[in-house]
């Protein structure tokens, strides 16, 4: 067996999890490398190889799998750089596109400016042709039309090209035409066919994701052309994965040819880790944290599956395609803080960024961010950060902090910093309601699993303002995405829309239009390497009440499809509804409609086996570094508490808070309320000290 | 470490306020949450017609929730009626009804749920939702009668009722209400708004419980003082003044070429603003009239847009602004005349307030906003055989008025909503009513031209193959006057129009207010609506924004050359520098 390795390239930080059976899992961190993001993961792979003493082309030959998340396509919709991109559409609507349904997301703010569209309209070419709902063709399509359109695509040196028809979902024919067309008088675009890649309904969604996907289809291409040619040269002859926004992992390959399903793919390794981490100590759901250097994802997992949506957005662009539901703020270690007029404390959502960064790291920062009051307050350790290679001037935190909020709050410097601190974890407990009480789920029910280079120092204050009595933060919680990436399986998903009364469902359509999903999905898996045994399908239909706008996706059985189970469809769809909108309208009798039909298609990968640590018993003495001062929210005072190494923690080893746990990358804030005692794979889990017979057990078995 | 130590001013919390303001707010966002989930009727779970608020014991503003902005502050008058008037007859368990526009209502649709949040035995705050109903009795359902002369003809007027008392349903009470309602639909959607209310009032003592009475109340009270002295700031940056402005709504539904004006005084005095109504006209003999409660929330959602967009609405953004409208005007409807309309009177309100403003406050006013022009069609669905109902939110939703650096938001709609509702899903729209969409694209020439030109109207062609149809026409903005008007040297954007184009040919232009029943399978339906209006000398604007536009298709060579000033070869589409400086009189 060989070396599994995770990379997650972020703003600032490139992260990698090394991992080998027979060795505890290592991190690594270097910058990232925005012009040419392969750059920087060149560069972490050659540093692994060093430190194994290996010359790179022997490491490399050792190494099986690499799974990789990428941002190039996401960071390509941000800044715009996406490929010059025509559009053909059905006359008359081919304003959808830019008119996002006429939504303006502030209502009171008349400078806020509509996004500017992927496809400017002079690039949108109306087609005359047509298809009603069913399907049935009501005017045929004229050639001519698309060959004009090509023509001006030709000359306006067009690279991609997106075809999106009225109602294709229910018939591809006149999208096909035109495509052929396409492909013949233009070799080298990138096409994308709305039928192909998201036959289901609603106009806008759908022509919104297919322009995505051939925006950023040829900068994805270009990326992994390259990359895998250098890999190449250095002699992998391993597995190479592409993170996808679903939570799953894809093949090069076919990601080139979806490309939009790596574009909010960044967050996603997370909620994965979440239930890895969380299965140990037998949890099945669990809500995700992970704050970094500008934001914080929150995600909620319930039966080890994280809560999914088909209405996402990027850049204020809706994508369709099946993506993890998370939630995303701007609050972060760089996150500014600043008086408003009203004489208010904010924070955020501006953030320094890496760049000028925090005041304290020296740079050229001048606004007092989150960090500087997790400095002064002594959660950081000026002498201890990044273990000791970024020195972290005090002098200039405690500047900023008293000019640009105590001096206006008429407060002393401390106090300004305690509440810079209370009020960026407010910011943060509110985008955890949103992914839970908002879901209607309780936040107290579940664990929470606390990651991101700055989230452990602010886990307690998040968990006691949500009332959480348990949190679990993973000894790698600084690079949570790289490692949930390893725990990702391949996964595609499919979706057909058939409109109709669940009562007249015609079962012949019905099964052969999952039927055609299955074999899509084995083959595309087949291309993957995946044994047959190794394939999961996982079966859902969309329904609603007769006149509902919103579907509920509720997933069936295979039995219920083949075998033509009416009734124990419906069985299934009342109580979801139920439970997400409080209630059925099962005893009325009100018709239920379906919608879409989907398929989620997984291929189990072979997961990186991490090694258990042996039992210690609790007593971590052997971890203890020096005693420091810090702050105690509750007390709002100082006091000079343990400070522990982190690495040096063992299974069963328990701390009082409070306490520092120092990483190099982390530090953990463990206020009076908690208790922490170290599982069998190191991650120290955090209890209310009042309710600590309740959970220990979970940890030492 | 070198820390300065100082003495406190007061015991205040600066940092308890802004968390007590988030969980505020947070707290009518889960209220609005429960209502999205629960109710069933599509203009709250699609549209988001609805508001949720919480109040303290006086009725006072804490923090809502509302997605479109024409119900902002519809709830706090009604709030601090209800307190003058059960007066020391409040109780735990307590659940108020209201939706009266004679005692602080804005429109009787908009049916509110008032439930009062005890602690330690006393009354210390409110929750309150607000949401518009699919029906409220009266001679038509849904409640848009455009041959309505009172009240009564409109819906069932409910001044504040308790529906429970210390907890106990008035089931008889209860049953007298909905019984003058058409569909249960009501019943199910005025229980959500209850359930809302349980939220609300779980979220508010969890924190009283953390914080205690006394703090809470001291600090919502720095709360509101520091959004007073927010909005006095904005004010302040006001030149003191007199600033008049007119505006008028066109046609009252009885009377062609009726108008009626809407005369506004505004003065502005150090930290102070008021609203003058005086020489308003008196109150149309139909529907065309505003409650004052509809007026009163279309001057501060406009005042609104024209402040710092950050500040929290609380009791604190309306202490500066002093209202008066004459009652017996249209803007102020007196005892029992109709008023359904007000809401849409919004409007043309905005214009006579942006206008007048356009003097002090140059650079933060828009332009005029394309006036809605709505079109509520129902009939037989006959591919399922059932009936079928639809407002054509894509079809009214035009441009709106540019404002100085920006150009206006194309196909955004009615300023009430100001982009809040959406258009229907072009797929979503063949699907579930029976119309085969023809064309929903933006229409060439219909901004107003400006330095900043104002957004852009949209045109809705779509073919009718429903039974038993009706339309029901109710709006604005289709006399030449209407049009959005343009400011400082910007041109007015286009008119509206609806027409509906019968299968034998025959075309019927349908009154601005108007009832139109049988109309044949087979119609085409076809409504422009019209641009917002352009702000600046059009002479101004960048000449590569005008190349855009033609290149677009958003502005035609002709109006470029007219408008602009910019001469555009129609062939290769390149500027000729040389004429079109000696159109635009540079060099």
């Amino acid at each position: 067996m060989g070396f599994k390795i995770g990379i997650d390239v972020g703003g600032t930080f490139t992260d990698f999890l090394l991992t080998h059976e027979d060795e505890t899992a290592q991190i690594y961190k270097v910058l990232s490398t925005p012009e040419d993001p392969s750059i920087g993961l060149m560069k972490g792979l050659e540093e692994m190889s060093r430190d194994r003493n290996l010359p790179l082309p022997k490491f490399i030959k050792e190494v099986e799998t690499i799974v990789h998340g990428t941002t190039v396509t996401t960071n390509a919709v941000l800044t715009y750089r996406g490929a010059k991109t025509g559009l053909l559409t059905t006359k008359g609507i081919r304003d959808a596109l830019e008119m996002r349904r006429g939504v303006r997301e502030e209502q009171y703010n008349n400078r806020y400016t509509n996004v500017e569209p992927l496809v400017p309209r002079f690039l949108r070419y109306p087609v005359e042709e047509r298809c009603d709902y069913r399907g049935e063709i009501l005017t045929s399509i004229k050639k001519q039309d698309v060959h004009d359109a090509v023509d001006r695509f030709n000359a306006e040196e067009v690279d991609a090209v997106a075809i999106c028809f009225m109602n294709s979902f229910a018939n591809k024919e006149h999208e096909e035409v035109a495509a052929a067309i396409v492909r013949e008088k233009m070799p080298n675009a990138y096409l994308t066919v709305s039928s192909t890649l998201l036959p289901s309904i609603r106009f806008y969604d759908r022509i919104s994701t297919t322009v995505l996907n051939s925006y950023v289809g040829p900068i994805l291409m270009n990326y992994l052309t390259n990359l895998i040619r250098r890999l190449k040269e250095i002699g992998f002859r391993g597995v190479l994965l592409i993170m996808q926004s679903n939570g799953g992992v894809v093949s090069p390959e076919i990601a080139i040819d979806h490309a939009a399903v790596t574009l909010l793919s960044g967050p996603a390794g997370g909620p994965i880790a979440g239930i890895a981490y969380t299965a140990i100590q037998g949890y099945k759901d669990c809500i995700t944290v992970d704050m970094g250097g500008t934001s914080f994802d929150a995600a909620l997992i319930k039966n080890q599956t994280p809560l999914v949506t088909t209405e996402g957005e990027i850049n204020r662009l809706r994508l369709a395609l099946p993506m993890l539901n998370i939630v995303t703020i701007g609050a972060g270690g760089g996150s500014i803080g600043w008086i408003d007029e009203g004489g208010l404390l904010r924070m955020g959502p501006h953030s320094a960024g890496a760049k000028p960064g925090p005041v304290c790291y020296d740079l050229g920062g001048e606004l007092p961010t989150c960090t500087d009051a997790d400095l002064l307050l002594g959660y950081l350790d000026k002498d201890y950060f990044a273990g000791g290679k970024i020195p972290l001037n005090e002098e200039k935190a405690i500047q900023s902090i008293q000019t640009h909020i105590a001096e206006k709050l008429k407060l002393d410097v401390i106090e300004a910093a305690a509440g810079m601190y209370h009020v960026i974890n407010v910011n943060m407990a509110a985008g955890v309601r949103e992914v839970s009480v908002k879901k209607g789920q309780d936040p107290r029910d579940f664990p929470l699993v606390v990651a991101g280079g700055a989230g452990p120092n602010h886990a307690c204050m998040i968990a006691l303002e949500l009332e959480i009595p348990v949190m679990i933060i993973p000894r790698e919680s600084s690079i949570f995405c790289a490692a949930g990436m390893l725990m990702s399986d391949l996964q595609h998903n499919f979706v057909r829309t058939y409109p109709i009364f669940l009562e007249d469902l015609n079962l012949k359509k019905f099964q052969s239009l999952f039927e055609e999903m299955e074999q899509e999905g084995r083959l595309l898996l087949k291309s993957e390497h995946i044994p047959k045994d190794q394939i999961k399908m996982i079966y859902s239909i969309d329904m609603r009440y007769i006149k509902q706008y919103h579907e509920v996706n509720v997933i069936i059985t295979r039995e219920d499809i083949f075998k033509g189970k009416r009734t124990s469809i419906a069985n299934k769809f009342h109580p979801e509804h139920n439970r997400l909108y409080g209630y059925s309208l099962e005893e009325v009798g009100t018709p239920i409609e379906v919608i879409n039909l989907r398929l989620k298609c997984i291929g189990v990968t072979d997961k990186p086996k991490f090694l258990k640590m042996k039992y210690r018993g609790p007593d971590p003495s052997k971890a203890f570094k020096k005693k420091r001062r810090v702050y105690l929210p509750d007390k709002k005072t100082f006091q000079a508490v343990p400070v522990y190494d982190g690495d040096q923690l063992r299974y069963g080893h328990e701390i009082e808070g409070p306490a520092i746990i120092e990483q190099v990358n982390t530090t953990t804030f463990v206020s009076p309320e908690f208790s922490v005692i170290c599982d069998a794979y190191g991650s120290y889990t955090m209890v209310l000290k009042s309710r600590e017979n309740e959970f220990k057990s979970r940890v030492v078995q | 470490m070198k820390v300065k130590k100082r003495k406190k001013s007061s015991n205040i919390d600066q940092i308890l306020v802004s968390v007590l303001q988030r969980r505020f707010k947070s707290i009518t966002e889960e209220m609005g949450l429960t209502l999205l989930r629960t109710t069933r009727s599509p203009i709250l779970n699609e549209a988001r017609d609805f508001v949720t608020g919480l109040y303290d014991a006086k009725g006072r503003m804490l923090e809502q929730t509302e997605y479109i902005p024409v119900l902002a502050f519809a709830l706090q008058p009604v709030c601090q009626y209800i307190v003058e008037y059960f007066g020391d007859e409040i109780y735990p368990g307590d659940v108020i009804l209201h939706n009266d526009v004679f005692t602080k209502g804005n429109q009787l649709a908009d049916i509110a749920v008032f439930r009062p949040i005890f602690y330690q035995g006393e009354l210390t705050a409110w929750a309150a939702c607000k949401g518009h109903q699919a029906d409220v009795g009266g001679a038509v359902p849904g409640g848009y009668n455009p041959q309505a002369r009172e009240v009564w003809q409109e819906g069932l007027r409910i001044p504040p009722v308790k529906i429970y008392e210390k907890g106990i349903l008035r089931k008889d009470l209860w049953n007298l209400i909905f019984a003058n309602i058409r569909y249960n639909i009501v019943e199910e959607d005025i229980r959500a708004e209850m359930g809302g209310c349980v939220v609300g009032e779980r979220g508010i003592l969890s924190l009283l419980e953390r914080h205690g009475k006394e703090v809470f109340h001291s600090h919502i009270e720095y709360l509101f003082q520091s959004t007073e002295k927010m909005m006095r700031r904005e004010i302040e940056a006001i030149p003191d003044g007199i600033y008049h402005g007119q505006s008028y709504v066109y046609y009252d539904g009885f009377r062609e070429g009726s108008r009626f004006k809407i005369n506004l005084t505004i003065e502005v005095k150090g930290s102070d603003i008021s609203f003058d109504y005086t020489g308003t006209d008196p109150q149309t003999e139909g529907f065309v009239n505003a409650p004052y409660g509809a007026s009163v929330s279309a001057i501060i959602l406009t005042f609104l847009m024209l402040v710092n967009p950050e500040i929290p609405h609380n009791e604190g953004i309306i202490r500066p602004i002093h209202i008066h409208i004459p009652e017996g005007t249209f803007l102020n409807v007196r005892f029992p005349g109709a008023s359904t309309f007000g809401n849409s009177i919004t409007g043309p309100h905005a214009d006579a307030i942006l206008k007048a403003l356009s003097k002090a406050l140059p650079q933060r006013v828009t332009a005029g906003w394309n006036r809605m022009l709505a079109f509520a069609i129902s009939g037989k669905d006959t591919r399922k055989n059932t009936p079928y109902v639809d407002i054509l939110f894509n079809a009214l939703k035009g441009g709106s008025g540019a404002i100085h650096g920006v150009d206006g938001y194309d196909h955004i709609g009615l300023i009430n909503c100001a982009g809040g509702i959406l258009a229907q899903d072009p797929e979503m729209f063949e699907l579930t009513t029976p119309h085969l969409l023809m064309k929903h694209e933006y229409v060439t020439d219909s901004a107003g031209a400006g330095q900043w030109r104002g957004g852009l109207g949209v045109e809705t062609i779509f073919k009718i193959y429903g039974e038993e149809v009706t339309g029901v026409t109710f709006g604005d903005g289709v006399d030449e006057e209407a049009r959005a008007f343009g400011l400082f040297g910007g041109k007015k954007g286009s008119l509206n129009k609806l027409e509906l184009i019968y299968p034998d040919g025959q075309i019927y232009t349908p009154k601005s207010k108007e009832v139109i029943r049988g109309i044949p399978k087979g119609t085409i339906f076809h409504e422009i609506a019209g641009g917002g209006g352009g702000y600046g000398d059009p002479l101004k604007r960048l000449i590569e924004r005008i190349l855009k536009d033609v290149r677009n298709g958003f502005v035609s060579i002709e109006k470029a050359k007219e408008d602009y000033g910019v001469v555009i070869d129609p062939k290769t589409l390149e500027v000729d520098m040389e004429k079109t400086r000696r159109l635009r009189g540079i060099g």
